[in-house]
C-alpha cells in the first residue's frame, strides 16, 4: 500500500492585533481583582511577619523583629509536628476522597431510574456549612450518645473513644472530611468520564480488552487532567481546613489534632501575636506553594501530550 | 477466515424494528457490502454481528457456531467505525499494538506483526505521531491496521470513509480492495453510498426498513434489480421510470403521444399485460437520434449537457423529466433529434407493488 | 451496549461493586437525615440511648435560629430575613461574577500561549491558598480603609476573589475539551472569533460552567471567616448571623442542626435550579487539544 500524505499543516502561531485584544480583555478583569484583593493583604502579610506585633495592642507600636519571628517557628519542634500531622490528615483524607469518589463516578455512569435524582442527593454533604458539618459528627461521634458508637456497638464492637484519643480523632476527622469533601471528587471525576466517547470503549472491547485493560489504559489516562486539577484543589483545601477541626475537636484531646492552620488561628486570635502568625502564615504558604508548583508541572506536562 | 450466517436476526429497539428478519450467509473470505439509505437497518445488523448490539431475536452463526451469548471481545472480529475511534492519548505505534496488548500477546510477536502492519500499510513515518495530528485518511488507515494486526476472523466496517475528502476516498477504495483480496479475511462494510458499493463488493445487500431487498453480486444489482426501489437506488444517473397504458399495438409511455411498439422492442408479454406496467431504463439506454431515424420517437429535448465525457439530455414525458446519456461525438449534430429507446434495457414493474415482472409471471 | 457474557464471577463482581456503592450511599445520605431529625428534636431526645428515630418534633432550634418563641425578638426575626437577603444577593452576584471571569479567563488560557500564561495561572490558583485567619486582619484594615466596611459590595468582592481562582481553572480544564476545530471552521467560514466563542464553544461548556456555578455559589454562601470580620449589620451574612444568634451557653446541638438545615435549603434550590445544565452535556471532553 503507498503511503498517502501523513502531515497537516500546522496552523501558523500568528497573533495579530484582535488576538492580543481578546486575550487582554478576557484576562484584565480577573488579573485586575485578584491584584487588587490580594495586594495589600499580602504585602501587609510579609511586612508584619518580621515585626513582633500585635493587633490588640495596636498602640503599643510594633519592634522590628528580623528574621525573629521565623527562627522562632522553624526551631518550634511542636510546630514541626503540626506540619507532619496536617501532612498526614491532607494525605489520607485527600486520597481517600479520590479513591471512593472515583469509584462512585463510575459506578454511576450507567444510567438507571433515578440516577440524576440520586447524583443530585449526594452532593448534599458539600453543600453544608463546614461548621454545621463539624458539630454534626461532633454530636454522631460522642462516645456515649453519638449514633456512630450506637451502630458500632449494634455490630458487636467495643464503643470507641473517638474525640479522645488522638489517632481516633485524627480518624474522625478524616471521615468527617472525606464525608463532605468526596461528592466534589464525584461531580468532576463525572465530568471526565462522561468525556470520554462511547465509541473508543467500543473499539477497545472490539479489541479485545476487558474491563480493567480499559479502565486502566483508557478511562484513566484520558480523564487524569481533570482529576489532577481535582486533586490540585482538594490539596491546596484541605492544607487549609480549620472549620471542621475547631468544631470537632477543637484541636483535642490536648493540641495533638492541631493543623498548621489551627495553630496559625490560635496564633493570630487567641494570643493575638501577629507578627508570629503572619511569619507562619507565610511558611505555610510556600509550603503549599512549593507544593502545587510540583504537581501544576505535571499537569501541564500530561495534557501538552494532545 | 470465518463464515457467517445470520438466520431470523431481528433487532428491536421498543416498538421500532430495526432489523426484521434477516436471513443472509457470507461466505469464507468473501467482501459483502450492506448497503441502503439511513435507517434501513444495516448499521444495525453490523453492530449485531460485531457483539455491540443485542439481538432481539434470531441467530448467528460463526463457521456454524452460535455466537449470540459471546460478547464483542471473545468473537474474534476486528472493526473499523465511521468516525474514528482510535486511543488519542496513545500514539499510532500503540494504538495498533492496542489489540495485542489487550490479548497479552508476547514482545517478539507484537514486533513481528508490527513490522508486517507498517510493511503493508506504510505507515512507517508516522508511528510516533498522535491521532489529532493525522488528516482522516491516515487515521482511518490507523484504524485499518489495528483492525488487522490480530488476524482477525472477520473484517467489519462501518461506512469508513465516509469522513474523507472525495479525492482519497477512490484511492482508498482500492487500497481497501486490494488489501482484502490479499489477507483473504471475511469482510462486511456498511454503507450507504451505492458506488463504493459497486466497486467494492463480492455480493450487495441491499436493505430497505429493516429488511433484505435483494442479494446480488454489482452487476446482478445493476441489470436484474428486483424491484422499483432497487432499480432506483443502483445506477448513477438513477433509472428512469415511465408509467405504461396498454393500447392497441403497443404501450403508450406516460399519457403522452408516444407509443411504443414491438418495433421499438417491446415485447408482447408486455403487451397483453393485464396488469398496469411500469418501465424502467437506464440513462445509458436513452440515446439521441435524427428525428426520422429507425426508433426514434418525437420527443421534446429540453437540456443538454456534458459532465466529463459523457453528455446528458433531459427530455419531459407527461409531466416528470428523464435521462438520458449519449457519449460524444454519437450525437448527430444540428438536425432535428428524437429519442430512442435501446430495448437491452427494458426492466418491467407492476406499477402498484413495485415489483419486477417477468415474462413467465405476466397475465 | 455490550452482550456481556455471564459468568459466575462476573455476577459476584457486580454484586460486590453494587454493595459497596451502597455502602457510600448509606455513609453520604445518613448524616444528612441525622441531621434533619436532630434539628427537630428536643433536648432530651438528642441525648437518648438508643438513638431515636421516632419522636415528636420539637421545633425549639428552629425558633431560635428565626429568633421567635421563647423571649420573641420581632427585630431579631427581621434580622434573619435581612441576612437571608444579603447571603442571596451576594452569593448570587458573587457566583455569577466569578463564573463571567473564570469562564473568559479560562477560555483564553485554554485556547491561546502567551508568554506568563503559566505563573498567570498559578498565581490565579495561589490566591486560593490563602488561609483566611492569616489574612483577616489585614482585610479589616484595608477595607475600613477604603469604606468597604459592612458594605455588601465588599462581601460580593470577597466572594468572587475566593472563587475566581477555582473558576479559571476548572473553566480551563472544560475548554481544554473542546476540539479547536469548532473554532476553526467557524472563522474559515467568515466569523470572528468572539462570534464562534459566543455561539459554538460556550454552549459546548455549559455544563462546566453550571458545575462551576455550583461551587462557587456553596464556597460563597458558606463563606464565615471574611463575612464575620468585615460585616456589623447591614451586610451580614445569614451563616453569620446565625451563629450569632446561637447562645453562649454551651454547644446547642439542634439550634445548629436547625442552622444547618437552614442553609442548606438556598443552596439545594440554586443546585435544582441549575440540574438540567449540571447533569446534560457535563463532559470534559478528550478529544480537544492541550
Amino acid at each position: 500500500m503507498a503511503a498517502i500524505s501523513t502531515s497537516t499543516a500546522p496552523a501558523a502561531r500568528r497573533k495579530p492585533a484582535t488576538n492580543r485584544l481578546l486575550i487582554f480583555g478576557f484576562l484584565s478583569p480577573t488579573l485586575a481583582l485578584l491584584l487588587f484583593m490580594v495586594a495589600f493583604p499580602i504585602f501587609s502579610l510579609i511586612n508584619y511577619s518580621f515585626y513582633n506585633f500585635s493587633v490588640l495592642r495596636a498602640a503599643s507600636g510594633r519592634k522590628w523583629a528580623g528574621f525573629g519571628n521565623y527562627e522562632y517557628l522553624l526551631t518550634d519542634i511542636d510546630l514541626w509536628n503540626r506540619f507532619v500531622f496536617t501532612g498526614k490528615f491532607v494525605l489520607i483524607t485527600v486520597a481517600l476522597q479520590f479513591l471512593v469518589g472515583i469509584f462512585v463516578a463510575l459506578r454511576l455512569e450507567k444510567n438507571f431510574r433515578g440516577r440524576d435524582v440520586l447524583f443530585t442527593l449526594l452532593m448534599m454533604p458539600m453543600m453544608l456549612s463546614p461548621i454545621v458539618v463539624g458539630f454534626l459528627w461532633r454530636y454522631m461521634f460522642n462516645s456515649e450518645w453519638g449514633v456512630v458508637n450506637y451502630l458500632v456497638s449494634v455490630a458487636g464492637f467495643d464503643k470507641l473513644d473517638w474525640l479522645g484519643q488522638t489517632n481516633n480523632a485524627l480518624a474522625a476527622v478524616v471521615i468527617a472530611d472525606t464525608w463532605m469533601w468526596t461528592p466534589f471528587i464525584i461531580l468532576l471525576a463525572t465530568a471526565a468520564f462522561r468525556g470520554i466517547p462511547r465509541t473508543i470503549y467500543e473499539a477497545a472491547e472490539v479489541d479485545g480488552a476487558g474491563a480493567a485493560f480499559r479502565f486502566f489504559r483508557l478511562t484513566l489516562p484520558l480523564a487524569a487532567p481533570v482529576l489532577f486539577i481535582a486533586l490540585l484543589l482538594r490539596l491546596i483545601d484541605s492544607f487549609k481546613q480549620y472549620d471542621l477541626f475547631f468544631a470537632l475537636t477543637g484541636g483535642g484531646p490536648g493540641s495533638s489534632t492541631e493543623t498548621v492552620s489551627f495553630a496559625l488561628a490560635k496564633t493570630a486570635f487567641s494570643y493575638f501575636y501577629t507578627g508570629e502568625a503572619s511569619a507562619l502564615a507565610v511558611v505555610l504558604l510556600l509550603i503549599i506553594t512549593g507544593l502545587s508548583l510540583i504537581l501544576v508541572r505535571h499537569l501541564t506536562r500530561l495534557s501538552a501530550r494532545y | 477466515m470465518a463464515e457467517i450466517a445470520l438466520r431470523n436476526l431481528s433487532v428491536e429497539f421498543g416498538a421500532f424494528r430495526a432489523v426484521d428478519d434477516v436471513d443472509l450467509t457470507v461466505a469464507d473470505g468473501e467482501f459483502v457490502v450492506y448497503l441502503g439509505p439511513s435507517g434501513c437497518g444495516k448499521t444495525t445488523t453490523l453492530r449485531c454481528i460485531a457483539g455491540l448490539e443485542h439481538a432481539t431475536g434470531g441467530d448467528i452463526l460463526f463457521d456454524g457456531r452460535r455466537v449470540n451469548g459471546l460478547s464483542a471481545s471473545e468473537r474474534n472480529i476486528a472493526m473499523v467505525f465511521q468516525f474514528v475511534s482510535l486511543y488519542p492519548h496513545l500514539t499510532v505505534k500503540n494504538n495498533i499494538l492496542f489489540p495485542l496488548q489487550a490479548r497479552g500477546v508476547a514482545r517478539a510477536e507484537m514486533a513481528r506483526k508490527l513490522d508486517w502492519v507498517v510493511g503493508v500499510f506504510g505507515i512507517g513515518d508516522i508511528l510516533g505521531r498522535y491521532p489529532a495530528s493525522l488528516p482522516p485518511g491516515a487515521r482511518q488507515k490507523v484504524a485499518l491496521a489495528r483492525a488487522v494486526i490480530r488476524d482477525p476472523a472477520v473484517l467489519l466496517l462501518d461506512e469508513p470513509l465516509s469522513a474523507i475528502d472525495e479525492q482519497f476516498r477512490e484511492e482508498m477504495r482500492w487500497e481497501l480492495g486490494h488489501l482484502q483480496r490479499e489477507l483473504g479475511v471475511t469482510t462486511i462494510y456498511v454503507t450507504h453510498d451505492q458506488r463504493e458499493a459497486m466497486s467494492l463488493a463480492d455480493r450487495i445487500v441491499l436493505m430497505r426498513d429493516g429488511r433484505i431487498v435483494q442479494v446480488a453480486d454489482p452487476d446482478g444489482l445493476f441489470i436484474d434489480p428486483v424491484d422499483v426501489f432497487a432499480g432506483h437506488f443502483i445506477g448513477s444517473p438513477s433509472m428512469n421510470f415511465i408509467e405504461l397504458a396498454p393500447v392497441a399495438g403497443g404501450l403508450r409511455l406516460a399519457d403522452g403521444p408516444v407509443v411504443l411498439t414491438p418495433a421499438d422492442g417491446v415485447p408482447a408479454w408486455a403487451i397483453e399485460s393485464r396488469r398496469p406496467l411500469k418501465l424502467g431504463i437506464r440513462p445509458s439506454f436513452v440515446h439521441l437520434a435524427e428525428a426520422d431515424g429507425p426508433g426514434a420517437h418525437a420527443i421534446p429535448i429540453e437540456d443538454l449537457f456534458a459532465v466529463g465525457r459523457e453528455r446528458f439530455f433531459t427530455f419531459r414525458l407527461g409531466g416528470a423529466i428523464h435521462q438520458g446519456v449519449e457519449a460524444i461525438g454519437r450525437a448527430p449534430a444540428g438536425a432535428a433529434r428524437g429519442v430512442r429507446f435501446d430495448p437491452k434495457g427494458f426492466l418491467f414493474f407492476d406499477a402498484e407493488s413495485g415489483r419486477r415482472v417477468k415474462p413467465e409471471a405476466a397475465a | 451496549m455490550s452482550v456481556a457474557h455471564r459468568t459466575l464471577s462476573t455476577r459476584a463482581a457486580n454484586w460486590l461493586l453494587l454493595a459497596l456503592l451502597a455502602v457510600y450511599i448509606v455513609y453520604n445520605l445518613g448524616p444528612i437525615f441525622w441531621l434533619v431529625i436532630s434539628s427537630m428534636k428536643s433536648r432530651m431526645d438528642l441525648f437518648s440511648m438508643p438513638p431515636k428515630i421516632f419522636f415528636t418534633p420539637d421545633w425549639g432550634g428552629y425558633q431560635s435560629v428565626f429568633g421567635v418563641g421563647v423571649g420573641a425578638n420581632s427585630a431579631a426575626a427581621i434580622g434573619v430575613f435581612d441576612s437571608l437577603l444579603n447571603s442571596v444577593l451576594i452569593a448570587t452576584v458573587g457566583t455569577a461574577a466569578a463564573v463571567v471571569l473564570g469562564t473568559l479567563a479560562g477560555y483564553v488560557t485554554s485556547r491561546y500561549d502567551f508568554r506568563g500564561k503559566n505563573d498567570f495561572m498559578f498565581f490565579v490558583l495561589s490566591t486560593r491558598m490563602l488561609p483566611p485567619v492569616a489574612v483577616l486582619v489585614f482585610y479589616h484594615i484595608m477595607y475600613a480603609e477604603l469604606g468597604l466596611t459592612d458594605t455588601r459590595i465588599g462581601l460580593i468582592l470577597i466572594a468572587v476573589f475566593i472563587n475566581v481562582g477555582l473558576a479559571t481553572w476548572i473553566m480551563k480544564g472544560f475548554f481544554d475539551g473542546v476540539p479547536r476545530e469548532v473554532e476553526q471552521i467557524a472563522l474559515i467560514n467568515g466569523y470572528s472569533r468572539l462570534y464562534a466563542f459566543r455561539k459554538l464553544v460556550l454552549p459546548m461548556v455549559g455544563g462546566g460552567i453550571a458545575a462551576t456555578a455550583g461551587f462557587c455559589f456553596i464556597f460563597s454562601w458558606n463563606e464565615f471567616a471574611f463575612a464575620s470580620i468585615l460585616s456589623t449589620t447591614q451586610a451580614k451574612t445569614l451563616p453569620v448571623k446565625i451563629s450569632a444568634a446561637s447562645g453562649a451557653t454551651g454547644i446547642e446541638w439542634t439550634q445548629i442542626c436547625a442552622a444547618g438545615v437552614v442553609l442548606i435549603i438556598p443552596v439545594l434550590i440554586f443546585f435544582y435550579l441549575i440540574r438540567k445544565h449540571l447533569l446534560m452535556g457535563m463532559t470534559f471532553g478528550v478529544l480537544g487539544r492541550r
